[in-house]
């Protein structure tokens, strides 16, 4: 079969199961080219299941997904590395790297001989570095820079692997207001320049203000999907989240503030 | 011409390998000046220009040694001293591996058990008294040897059976190395009077080092150092944590199981002729990565030769500390190596503790 050249990600069917848990039920959802998807839930609905089976770091138990029209199953981790990127939470600890170094690392999925990268690879670094205004960084250590020169870093060493898709979990979780409005800014000029970015947040307000399209999860399922406005009602957050809320719509986007729990909800699953 | 120059000065990476060549060409002239040193030094001393010139005389003839000290040089001295060259390659360059592999700069290349198995194995052999070819000095390495084996084995199915992270090879490493030990120590208390011999080979000691044994230490040993040459930059991404790694599209787990089964496979073969040389793992990789830093590509290189040239050095200390006594080198590595790690702990303990 030859899937349509504007879906880059196709997910049928899949399911994931943590022993007897299951994470994920049945989700079904094509992702195109370029679009800025978000992905929203309450703690334990799937999120970060839903990105890592997306690059293969976590097998599903049935159902199928295709990376830029080839079955995941068929694909090797370098191969995935080159098609999805995942920009991390955070770094590890005392990872005492230069930030040239650790961007660097990104070209990993591309090198052919031993040891070096080559001109090509050196060359990509330097335009994205460029990209993100980090070129007066590059000699810095990872731990002498700020926690949002950081995040940047963090997506640079992402946009390294020239991916089609970026993955993004929890994107500005450590960032305050201004950063959270840069990085935002940033994901959704990539999205403009074609790449697919999908971020999983639970901050609801920013997603809907720059995503296309909005996944609702709730313990597993798609619970809604669809734009902004559409999805983040106060009858669908009722339902998943159990809270009262109240959403404000304006040209930026919609706000969405918590007013009260319902006292009759039932709980909405855990992590 | 100048403009190539001048764009190979710009690149990130011609910067990285100017960097490389210009440790190898410190590290090597002082390397080579240690290895004369070590052929000159000795209960009989000969000059320098003396050395060289047995030295070229003997290889010359193909080993023939005709004088007093081309013999000293060529069958005592030079295999002795290749020997050590190779151990401390060996050992450093495993400490270094398994370092970057747990990802907690404070492991040893013992921590899969390796070490008791072998000191298990050689205690064994004087134990049973076994000879072969009419001498115990092929039964200890070869008992050792296998005993490092048997105990990796153990370290490994353990750990599978652990679920087999780096962090379960650890833990069953700390298990197989004390059963191995107390059983070590029963065998010591039931053979008291035969294994008074042990002790020389228990601390480390590069005394009975022939030609014929160095070729079975060197040829393994830098065929399996090269092997990990290779793999310089998967050891720079595996830095980043198992998740980020396989994100970044390496194998880890297998990558992690290989780079394991050779390394342990290194400090065996280095610890079977020479017995168990302490902290040596521990503190070339370290000193190492605070003088160049943590990319594997400039850290392994820069491992081999200071691991070469600080076991050079211990074993001449070894050697003329006490002359004519000849003191065991794993109490003069443990000796400058317990201040330096306690240094360490100290200084830097609190920091690596939250390393996983």
């Amino acid at each position: 079969m030859r899937p349509d050249n504007s879906i880059v990600i196709r997910i049928e069917g899949v399911t994931l199961r943590y022993g007897c848990v299951e994470a994920l039920r049945d989700v079904t959802i094509d992702i195109k080219r370029g679009e800025f998807l978000g992905i929203i839930g309450p703690n334990g609905s799937g999120k970060t299941s839903l990105l890592k089976c997306i690059n293969g770091i976590l097998k599903p138990l049935a159902g199928t997904i295709y990376l830029d029209g080839r079955l995941i199953e068929n694909l090797n981790p370098k191969e995935i590395a080159r098609i999805c990127a995942s920009v991390p939470a955070e770094i590890p600890e005392h990872l005492n790297i230069t930030v040239s170094d650790f961007v660097f690392l990104g070209r990993y999925p591309y090198i052919r001989g031993i040891w070096w990268e080559d001109k090509q690879d050196e060359e990509f670094v330097k335009r994205v570095l460029a990209y993100l205004q980090l070129c007066h960084l590059k000699r810095r250590k990872l731990s002498e820079i700020s926690s949002g020169e950081l995040q940047r870093v963090l997506l640079a060493r992402a946009m390294a692997q020239n991916p089609k898709v970026l993955l993004v979990d929890e994107p500005c979780a450590h960032l305050d207001l201004k950063y959270k409005l840069e990085v935002m800014e940033l994901l959704k000029a990539l999205s403009k320049n074609g790449i697919t970015i999908i971020a999983s947040s639970h901050d609801v307000n920013l997603l809907s203000r720059y995503c296309d399209r909005i996944i609702l999860l709730n313990r597993g399922k798609i619970a809604a999907v669809g734009k902004p406005e559409d999805v983040i009602t106060e009858r669908t957050i009722k339902e998943v989240y159990g809270i009262e809320v109240l959403i404000i719509t304006d040209k930026d986007g919609i706000f969405v503030i918590p007013r009260r729990p319902l006292p009759s909800f039932s709980g909405n699953g855990s992590d | 011409m100048l403009k190539s120059v001048i764009i190979l000065q710009k690149s990130i990476i011609s910067r990285k390998i100017r960097r490389l060549l210009v440790i190898c060409t410190i590290g090597m002239p002082i390397l080579s000046i240690l290895f004369l040193l070590s052929l000159a030094i000795g209960p009989v001393d000969t000059s320098i220009p003396e050395t060289i010139n047995s030295l070229i005389s003997v290889l010359n003839r193909g080993g023939k040694a005709k004088t007093l000290s081309e013999v000293i040089i060529y069958h005592i001295r030079l295999p002795r001293t290749l020997c050590v060259l190779a151990v401390g390659v060996g050992l450093s360059l495993s400490g270094a591996v398994m370092q970057a592999i747990v990802r907690n700069p404070l492991v040893d290349p013992y921590i899969t058990g390796v070490s008791s198995g072998a000191a298990l194995g050689a205690c064994l052999a004087v134990f049973t008294g076994v000879t072969i070819m009419g001498t115990i000095l092929y039964t200890i390495p070869l008992a050792a040897f296998l005993g490092a084996l048997l105990a990796f084995l153990l370290t490994m199915s353990l750990a599978e059976a652990a679920g087999g992270s780096d962090v379960s090879y650890v833990l069953a490493g700390v298990v197989v190395n004390t059963a191995f030990s107390s059983l070590m120590t029963i065998l010591i208390i039931l053979g008291e009077e035969k294994l008074h011999g042990i002790l020389f080979w228990l601390f480390g000691s590069f005394a009975y080092v022939s030609w014929r044994i160095v070729w079975i230490i060197i040829v393994p040993v830098f065929a399996l150092s090269a092997v990990i040459l290779l793999y310089a930059y998967e050891l720079n991404v595996v830095l980043l944590g198992d998740e980020q790694a396989l994100q970044l599209g390496l194998a880890v787990k297998q990558f992690k199981k290989m780079m394991i089964v050779i390394t342990s496979l290194l400090t065996s073969i280095c610890v079977s002729f020479n017995g168990i040389i302490g902290f040596l793992g521990i503190i070339v990789p370290h000193t190492a990565r605070m003088l160049v830093g943590s990319d594997h590509r400039i850290l392994l290189p820069s491992t081999i030769i200071l691991g070469a040239i600080i076991l050079i050095i211990a074993d001449m200390i070894a050697r003329i500390l006490l002359k004519p006594i000849e003191l065991p080198i794993g109490a003069i590595t443990s000796l400058i190596g317990v201040p330096f790690f306690a240094y360490l702990l100290a200084k830097r303990g609190r920091m690596y503790a939250a390393g996983q």
